[in-house]
């Protein structure tokens, strides 16, 4: 039976709700495809501590508190896995591949899947998700989702039109987008693998602090407002509402500079804001015409569309 | 010294060329670097110019494929074999499937993989790289072989003379890279219609749906294990494929 693998990358002490929409279009799938669902997440066991566990098939056991280890197990069935994977390392998880690949690779060894998903904006994925498919010489997409492909299948389906079907041949790598919400009647005692994978770290790659971004410049989703549109209290309302829907954030020209490189990648830009984007970044234009490399655009009352935008996206 | 390559990519960019003189520009001030592009002829003239403009030395592989990241990856890899490069730079901001190909190379170069990074300076023969990583920016150290993605940008500029055929480019076939047009052949991507711009709130919203942000569980919406395990069984009992209309998790899926 093919197996459809899911990545879980964590938010604090729960699974990040990217990788919970990954795994419900991840369910969606396997169920349509008779494929096995496979939930596989990496974490850190200092060596001294791990060497006492056994290999292989084992008594699920993690790093961390016990009831928080039973949320994320209940949070994994919940979503509609069939399998747990627990991938043990050595070395402190962070998103990148330099610490997490040798892990990642164990898990890749040990099921050789089909297809292999992540959310699309969980912190781990933009690292994994790549070197995985080239890796296994896989097909990637980029921002895709659970379409019907037909009677009686499902297909991903990304934002170019390009799809991946059960009949395909080779493998894919897919970041999923957006997922149906299931309803799941899954049991609770479902296997759970633990699979202990030293290896360490790249030290090529040596991680030596973080601090916090300008949320300008590191949000991947933006709403920019021209000045007009700025001033106008129904278009910042209406703004804001469409910023919770997407989880977007608002920049003015009060906030950032006339002409300012940014890198998002999605920009609503309404009205005309003074900002240079890069060509990675998708641009949807509010109260403006489409053009060249626009993705979408809406003319007529401002406000007015992004309440209908917010409203349409609302139950998504 | 450390030999460095920057991968332009296999077309222009989409919006501004800020982003490719960005990375050119990094590269020059890293060392001795050559800027390697792959494509139709308009596009190397036009990546050997703006090389050029910063002192780079240029490589173009000349080429009507339309391949996917791992189709170019294997182009850059087989480049950066010949150039001697060991630190790679893709200037991962001018077109969207870029980001891609900064782990595919690496992959097929036994490299470091770093994207997203905003800021690139080299230190004792060290590189120290800022990198945007959702809400924080984290400092990190690169030592060795490493592909980087950047996102840097140079200034801003309006306009550019169209570029004339360059000399200075040194052009390369697949075949003197030592890759055959056949096999790369399986990484060619079905040509593709660019779409007009969406102009509904329905299709803008179809566009965007799959950037709304992923909510967590409502965790009283969600049913009683315990009565769910009946219908595990059952499952486990049939055998192949069933409708997706009846599968588990179908319920809700607004694509049907």
């Amino acid at each position: 039976m093919a197996a459809v693998l899911v990545h879980i990358d964590l938010d604090g002490e729960r699974p990040h709700p990217s990788s919970l929409q990954a795994l419900a279009a991840g369910r969606a799938v396997a169920s349509s495809w008779g494929a096995t669902l496979y939930a596989a997440m990496i974490a850190h066991a200092p060596a001294q501590a791990s060497s006492t566990w056994p290999a292989g098939r084992a008594t699920p056991r993690m790093p961390g508190s016990a009831k928080t280890i039973e949320a994320i197990r209940i949070a994994l069935v919940r979503g509609g896995a069939d399998k747990i994977v627990v991938a043990l390392t050595d070395v402190p998880v962070a998103p990148l591949w330099s610490a997490l690949g040798a892990a990642w690779q164990g898990v890749l060894d040990h099921l050789r899947p089909r297809l292999v998903l992540f959310g699309a904006d969980a912190p781990a994925a933009c690292e994994l998700g790549p070197r995985t498919g080239a890796r296994i010489g896989a097909r990637l997409f980029t921002r895709a989702r659970p379409a019907s492909a037909g009677p009686s299948e499902l297909e991903l389906r990304d934002r170019d039109g390009a799809y991946v079907r059960m009949t395909d041949g080779g493998a894919a790598v897919v970041m999923i987008g957006a997922a149906p919400r299931i309803d799941v009647g899954s049991d609770d005692d479902i296997d759970v693998m633990v699979l202990e994978l030293p290896g360490g770290a790249d030290a090529r790659i040596e991680l030596m602090g973080s601090a916090p971004a300008d949320p300008a410049h590191a949000a991947a989703t933006l709403i920019a407002l021209g000045d007009d549109a700025a001033a106008d209290p129904e278009i910042v309302r209406a703004a804001g509402q469409l910023a919770q829907v997407i989880g977007a954030h608002v920049v003015t020209g009060a906030q950032v500079a006339r002409g300012a490189p940014l890198t998002p990648e999605l920009c609503i830009a309404v009205g005309a804001p003074a900002i240079d984007l890069a060509g990675t970044t998708s641009v949807v234009k509010i109260g403006g015409t489409g053009g060249r490399g626009v993705d979408g655009a809406l003319s007529g009352p401002i406000a007015a569309q992004l309440g209908e935008l917010a409203h349409a996206l609302e139950g998504r | 010294m450390t030999a460095i390559a920057v991968w332009l990519g296999s077309a222009e960019p989409v919006r501004s060329i800020r982003w490719l003189d960005g990375a050119l520009k990094v590269a020059a001030r890293l060392g001795a670097a050559t800027a390697v592009a792959a494509g139709e002829r308009s596009w190397l003239d036009l990546a050997a110019d703006r090389a050029a403009r910063f002192g780079l030395a240029a490589l173009g592989v000349p080429t009507d494929l339309q391949l996917d990241y791992l189709g170019w990856a294997q182009v850059m890899a087989a480049a950066a074999r010949q150039l001697g490069a060991t630190t790679v730079l893709v200037d991962e901001a001018s077109r969207p499937e870029r980001f891609a190909e900064v782990a595919a190379i690496a992959e097929l170069t036994d490299a470091a993989q770093l994207g997203r990074v905003i800021a690139l300076a080299a230190e004792d023969g060290v590189l120290h790289a800022s990198r945007a990583a959702g809400k924080t920016v984290q400092a990190v150290r690169v030592h060795g072989p490493a592909v980087i993605g950047v996102r840097i940008a140079g200034p801003a500029i309006d306009e550019y003379p169209t570029p004339m055929p360059s000399t200075a480019m040194r052009h390369v076939s697949l075949t003197a890279l030592g890759l055959d047009a056949a096999v790369l052949g399986h990484r060619a991507l079905s040509p593709r219609i660019s779409q007009p711009a969406r102009k509904t709130v329905e299709r803008v919203a179809e566009h965007l749906a799959v950037h709304v942000v992923a909510r967590p569980p409502v965790r009283d919406s969600q049913p009683k294990l315990e009565a769910a395990k009946p219908k595990r069984a059952a499952r486990d009992t049939k055998a192949g494929a069933k409708p997706a209309s009846k599968a588990k998790g179908a319920r809700g899926n607004k694509s049907e």
